[in-house]
């Protein structure tokens, strides 16, 4: 490759915690930056947005307002290669929970002057909106998965990204399951691994974080627990978090609220 | 047999060390059994006790300071010899452009598996099957198993999930160990098998034990097996199996299965690896890693195109009539050893001898086919040879055919095997064998992917790795003396393509070849120089077609089957074909009406092949591999189950 290719990285409606995983990750950060043109960078460089092509571009986010939109479109129009990054770019995040509620009425509640306020009824994932070249699990998203999307990326390879449980890399670390041993409502069976089975490996249930790996069946494990005795409404809750609008978490917590 | 003081325990642990072994045992970790170094005898779990049952698993303390209040836990002897994740070869990319390939072999110290059941040694030898019992061993297994001391301990009070009287695979530990310990109130009754358990227990304080002491074991382990948690009846299961493949059950266990992959990992015969090719940022130093995979994730059973296994239900039917069905044609034994772990373990408790219980009752019988038996076990470090590209010969828009020198030669190119072809930091991707011999190979590969795109772009003079050849190759020499029909479709020309030079160049055996060829279009049509000159070649009768053809093309247009007739087709021929799987599926049905027998039909098969040596599982396909067993099947082989969708 002559010229190093352009990288761009956006932001949406989000915390800014994805971005700030390229910064954290000081071993790697000084080879990406060798290896990439990091032509715009809001969190961590001041250039600004020159309107030319990117390479890769990856996306923070998810779509909250018109705004959004419009820039998310122009961004599509000029980046080869899309990558969303963390559960609000993949999922609509956790502010997405306001898609089960009346917005108008949560902004005259919450704000002194509602007419400030200019927002979609709801936030929705990226992919909804544009196409999606590859989908960057996780809040935030994991480093390991970051360097590893983007040496992927230079190197050619198809990323070591791998659509199973967070079961799979729990047991491969050799953790106790916290769900057969201890009874703690786990959603790691039926959760996209990539964050190394982090929460089951400190002993504690996997809150879904990552959103549903590939024919998650979120139903089925709602349906065990709940003849274990966990409640209906805790399991809404336990669906309903940082990837809630996925659609395989979305429909099973539809199921049990109305069901 | 000798006794052995409780008090003394900690003895066998100095023993062990004085040895210098490092000693793994059973040890309380996160409520849990777990297998992990331990110090002595004080980091045992006396007085615990589990509670198992389906997806359920409690540890308490209570009762006597004993060992005999718990089972097995999650662990088993497949982390010691088979760790879940590690590096197979390291790659560089030298100054001169050449690739370097080193293996990662394990240089395991001396060690010592402590409380090993019966169940486990059986699951120990089952894996060893797989992985070491041809015709490839893995080194890296076997040095880590032939590295361990194993102190087995005979289960005198069985758990909830056992049912290893079912499995004859316990509770008395019959193979494997090198000390056999069974627990009394007061202390152990050894036993030492093997050269190695007596010279530990040499360095025991023990005294021979009392005739009603050896005669107590016979009873204890009688009693053990008559009080077993479960049963399990596995007598005609793999044919029960496979002739229920439409059965009710496998629906309605989908319903509760997560396909999360918790049994597989448990389970101390489950073998299923997948691979991954990290680098660094410049590609310029590789490896490639070896991790526990599972057949019930999407990748396992995924090619370019889709995965074989899209439902709950295919994976789940794929792991059962493996595991207590095809495992019995392919290694002599069930893959099942009745430990329990799958049920415990299982997030929603699905319980494997509940699913066979309800799976027996029906219709349906199936006979397996056995597998061909491979003798002996040549080792295999999975590690590339350095080769180099000599020539690119542009086939079509999206396929290539590279010709490959590699540097140390390779035994064994022939027609229908196929090679291991990789770049480090993207991949390795089977390829068949299109033509050349022990000094270069030709392969003709079509851009399907990652690996795929960045092997069809590269030129002459850039490197390559190339592990193989391997599988099994067109059976040429049981073809001659007949008329051979050769049914191609696209890129299934390839791997036919040397076995018609073959057939060309020997006309005397081969007196009559017919090359039945459909392509997409006419630009798609491989190798146009070369069938150009076979119609040429008195013994050869050339029969195209296309799938959709352009102004100038003159020829047949339609599926490939259409060219098979009475003239294509001679009486007494025998055939070979290659193609995607549904144009083989018609193809064969047609030539059944022509008059060809499965026995005399000849298909090559495409599968997730990731290893290509058996090791992986990925390609496993009823009783056989498709990577050595295959990739060359004859029909009748492979009819029972060839088409079944989830396969």
């Amino acid at each position: 490759m002559s010229a190093r290719p352009r990288l761009g990285i956006f932001k949406m409606a989000s915390c800014d915690g994805c971005q700030l995983q390229l910064v954290g990750c000081e071993d790697e950060l000084l080879a990406v930056a060798g290896a990439l043109d990091i032509a715009f960078f809001a969190v961590a460089t001041s250039k600004k947005d020159d309107g030319g092509r990117y390479d890769l571009a990856l996306v923070e986010g998810s779509v909250s307002n018109e705004e959004q939109l419009a820039h998310l479109l122009d961004i599509r129009a000029r980046s080869d290669f899309l990558v969303t990054i963390g559960a609000c770019a993949t999922s609509g995040g956790i502010q997405a929970l306001r898609n089960w509620r009346d917005v108008d009425e949560m902004i005259r509640v919450v704000y002194a002057t509602p007419s400030y306020i200019d927002t979609l009824a709801t936030s929705t994932p990226i992919a909804d909106h544009v196409p999606v070249d590859f989908e960057l699990r996780g809040c935030p998203i994991d480093k390991g998965q970051l360097v590893e999307l983007i040496t992927a990326f230079l190197v050619g390879r198809r990323p070591a990204i791998r659509d199973e449980s967070v079961c799979m890399e729990c047991k491969r670390a050799g953790a106790t399951c916290v769900l057969v041993a201890k009874g703690d409502p786990c959603l790691g069976p039926i959760t996209h691994a990539g964050c190394g089975a982090i929460c089951p490996r400190f002993g504690r249930g996997c809150y879904g974080c990552f959103g549903p790996k590939e024919r998650a069946a979120a139903s089925a494990l709602a349906a065990h627990l709940a003849s274990g005795g966990v409640p209906a409404e805790a399991l809404v809750r336990k669906l309903r978090g940082f990837t809630a609008w996925a659609p395989a978490f979305r429909d099973a917590s539809d199921a049990l609220d109305e069901g | 047999m000798q006794f052995l003081e409780r008090a003394a325990l900690d003895a066998l642990f100095d023993a062990l060390r004085a040895e210098g072994r490092a000693v793994l045992g059973p040890t309380v970790v996160d409520g849990a059994i777990r297998l992990a170094p331990i110090d002595g005898a004080q980091d045992l779990p006396a007085g615990w006790t589990d509670a198992q049952g389906p997806g359920h698993y409690r540890l308490r303390r209570g009762g006597d300071a004993t060992f005999d209040g718990y089972v097995v836990g999650p662990d088993s002897l497949k982390q010691v010899f088979f760790p879940s994740k590690e590096t197979l070869y390291r790659a560089e990319r030298r100054a001169d452009g050449k690739l370097g390939f080193s293996p990662v072999l394990p240089d395991p110290g001396a060690s010592a598996v402590l409380g090993v059941r019966a169940c486990d040694l059986a699951a120990a030898r089952i894996q060893r099957a797989a992985l070491e019992g041809g015709p490839y061993a893995e080194p890296r297994h076997r040095a880590r198993r032939e590295a361990a001391l194993i102190v087995a301990v005979n289960c005198t009070r069985p758990g909830a999930l056992c049912f290893c009287a079912s499995t004859e695979t316990g509770p008395r530990v019959t193979e494997g160990a090198d000390l056999v310990l069974t627990e009394r109130p007061d202390g152990f009754l050894v036993e030492a098998p093997t050269q190695a358990g007596r010279a530990v227990l040499a360095r025991l304080d023990t005294r021979p034990a009392a005739a009603d002491e050896v005669a107590w074991v016979d009873d204890a382990m009688r009693e053990a097996a008559a009080n077993m948690g479960r049963e399990v009846d596995l007598d005609g299961l793999p044919e029960q199996l496979f002739g229920r493949l439409d059965h009710a059950r496998w629906k309605i266990v989908a319903e509760r299965c997560l396909a999360c992959g918790n049994c597989t990992s448990v389970c101390p015969t489950c073998f299923c690896s997948t691979s991954e090719h990290p680098s660094s940022i410049d590609g310029d130093e590789a490896s490639r890693v070896r991790l526990w995979d599972s057949c019930f994730t999407e990748e396992h059973a995924y090619i370019h195109g889709g995965g074989f296994r899209p439902r709950t239900e295919d994976r789940y039917r794929q792991w059962l009539t493996h595991k207590v069905g095809a495992w019995v044609a392919q290694f002599g034994t069930s893959g099942c050893v009745g430990c329990g772990r799958c049920i415990a373990w299982c997030p929603v408790g699905i319980d494997l001898t509940e699913e066979i219980a309800a799976l027996r009752q029906g219709e349906g019988i199936a006979a397996l086919p056995a597998p061909p038996a491979h003798a002996c076990a040549t080792d295999e470090d999975l590690v590339p040879r350095a080769a180099t590209v000599t020539r690119v010969e542009r086939e079509s828009d999206d396929v290539v055919t590279l010709h490959v020198a590699v540097d140390e030669g390779l035994q064994g190119v022939l027609p229908g095997r196929f090679c291991q072809v990789s770049l480090p930091g993207i991949g390795e991707v089977p390829i068949s064998i299109s033509g050349g011999d022990g000094a270069l190979l030709e392969h003709t590969i079509r851009a399907v992917g990652r690996a795929t795109d960045a092997l069809c772009a590269l030129s002459p003079g850039d490197a390559v790795g190339i592990r193989g050849p391997y599988g099994r190759a067109w059976p040429l020499e049981a073809l001659a003396g007949r008329p051979v029909v050769v049914v191609a479709g696209g890129i299934g020309l390839a791997p036919l393509r040397g076995a018609l030079r073959s057939m060309i160049a020997r006309p005397d055996e081969f007196p009559e070849v017919h090359l039945c060829y459909g392509a997409r279009s006419p630009a798609d049509v491989l190798y146009a120089k070369e069938l150009l000159g076979w119609m040429e070649v008195p013994t050869m009768h050339l029969h195209l077609t296309v799938d959709h053809a352009s102004p100038a093309w003159l020829g047949h247009v339609g599926v490939v089957t259409r060219l098979l007739d009475a003239r294509s087709v001679p009486a007494g021929a025998s055939a070979m074909i290659c193609g995607p799987e549904i144009m083989m599926r018609f193809t064969v049905e047609r030539l059944a009406q022509l008059g060809v027998p499965d026995e005399r039909t000849w298909v090559t098969m495409e599968r997730n092949m990731q290893c290509a040596t058996g090791f992986c599982g990925r390609c496993q396909y009823g009783p056989y591999f498709v990577c050595k067993d295959g990739p060359v099947f004859s029909f009748d082989q492979i009819r029972f189950l060839f088409g079944e969708e989830g396969y």
